[in-house]
């Protein structure tokens, strides 16, 4: 459901709130949807179980998941847009940071490279 | 918060004219599951036995479940779990017949427990310990260290002859102990996907001293390599605030930096006129750069 990889440089915990946060955004996570629990989810990976807890309690935190009494954590349902367009465009920028650094070393254009962007766009449009 | 388990003060320990450990200071709390990092000879072993009082340090002192370690009860020492990194078992008996040995000096021995375990990690009980295999006979040991249940678990390179499948039971036994919360595991390992996995505690040991302590999240976020190119050549001497190692070639740089803050990098790439990536580092990577 999820991939961790333990060796990366990020912490496993923030590799799960990144992914969990975009597959909620991406609607692949409907509101309602049941979470692996703590336990299947470190035992699945074979990480210690904390480092499940401390991604689910942060994203419990953001408003984006919420715990259910003796039943695995759920996605709470979706208060949209609830942070100003500027804030999310501050969250994009470190990817556009990137794909336009790529996009320099590989000596593609702008012109080429929002082409990309748009098609890409219309690909997960819908 | 709750008692730590062990408190480590200033401990040094010299072997003649070599310290062994310098000023040592550290804590071990229930829950933890602390991952010891360091070179051959960095003074792990030391470190680990000196935490359990089989040794006095030279200075400082060192505190077990509340009772000085050098004159821990008998009780006290019933709550421990050692695995020493050469196993002190006999040669001369079987699996079965050293489980019962260990089993008849700990009270709390968890026969059901032990016999799930050897099944599931397939040890062999009726071949004798000399005749077993490096990784069947450390499994072996394992054993004899955990099935009493002990809330103070230290492993000294506890699976280094393990195969990988050997080596995720053996994980997934660490996480059922420390899940318990008065429970804590201390390992120590060259195998750093292990501690990556297992660990929410880092200890890196270098030349005698904690180098390094504290949640192994942390630590990954607080190093990380950093990508610089700029539009002019760079100076040689570049310095980049808190950098451990940095190289100049041209108009780009790369440096290893600590105490990393993410906003440091617009400041960076403002002051330098250039773009900085930053290189999120594994563990392995960062133990390499804090041994430069």
């Amino acid at each position: 459901m999820f991939v961790v990889n333990p060796q990366s440089g990020t912490p496993i915990y923030r590799q799960l709130v990144e992914q969990i946060t975009r597959l909620i955004a991406g609607g692949q996570l409907a509101a309602g949807t049941e979470l692996p629990s703590v336990r299947d989810l470190a035992e699945l990976h074979t990480v210690n179980p904390m480092t499940i807890s401390k991604a689910y309690a942060l994203l419990e935190a953001e408003g984006l998941l919420e715990r259910q009494r003796g039943k695995p954590m759920r996605v709470a349902a979706r208060r949209r847009n609830q942070a100003p367009l500027t804030q999310r465009l501050q969250q994009l920028e470190p990817a556009v940071r990137d794909v336009v650094l790529a996009a320099r070393q590989l000596e593609v254009g702008k012109k080429e490279l929002v082409a990309l962007l748009g098609d890409e766009w219309e690909k997960n449009d819908g | 918060m709750a008692e730590p388990l062990v408190v480590a003060r200033n401990v040094t320990k010299v072997f003649g004219a070599t310290a062994a450990l310098t000023d040592v200071s550290a804590e071990v709390f229930p829950g933890d599951i602390i991952g010891v990092l360091g070179k051959n000879g960095a003074g792990k072993t030391t470190l680990l036995e000196t935490l359990l009082g089989f040794s006095p340090p030279s200075r400082g002192n060192v505190v077990v479940f509340g009772e000085d370690a050098l004159q821990m009860s008998a009780s006290a020492k019933s709550r421990i779990g050692f695995l020493p990194q050469l196993d002190e078992m006999f040669a001369m008996l079987n699996g079965k017949q050293h489980l019962a040995i260990v089993a008849a000096f700990h009270s709390g021995w968890d026969r059901a427990l032990v016999d799930r375990l050897v099944a599931e990690w397939g040890v062999p009980l009726t071949r004798r310990v000399d005749s077993l295999s490096v990784g069947e006979r450390q499994k072996l040991a394992v054993l004899c260290a955990l099935g009493h249940h002990p809330d103070l678990l230290v492993l000294d390179e506890p699976v280094a002859s393990l195969d990988p499948i050997a080596r995720r039971q053996f994980l997934q036994q660490l996480f059922t102990i420390a899940e318990n919360d008065k429970r804590a595991v201390l390992f120590s390992s060259h195998i750093v996907s292990d501690l990556e996995r297992a660990a929410n505690k880092v200890w890196i040991v270098k030349d005698g001293r904690l180098h390094w302590q504290g949640e192994l999240d942390a630590l990954k976020e607080s190093v990380v390599r950093l990508h610089i190119h700029a539009r002019a050549p760079l100076p040689a001497d570049l310095a980049v605030p808190n950098a451990l190692a940095t190289r100049v070639t041209g108009n780009s740089a790369t440096a290893t930096v600590v105490q990393w803050e993410p906003a440091a990098a617009d400041t960076l790439a403002k002051q330098l006129d250039s773009t900085v990536n930053v290189e999120a580092l594994g563990l392995e990577d960062i133990f390499l750069e804090l041994h430069r």
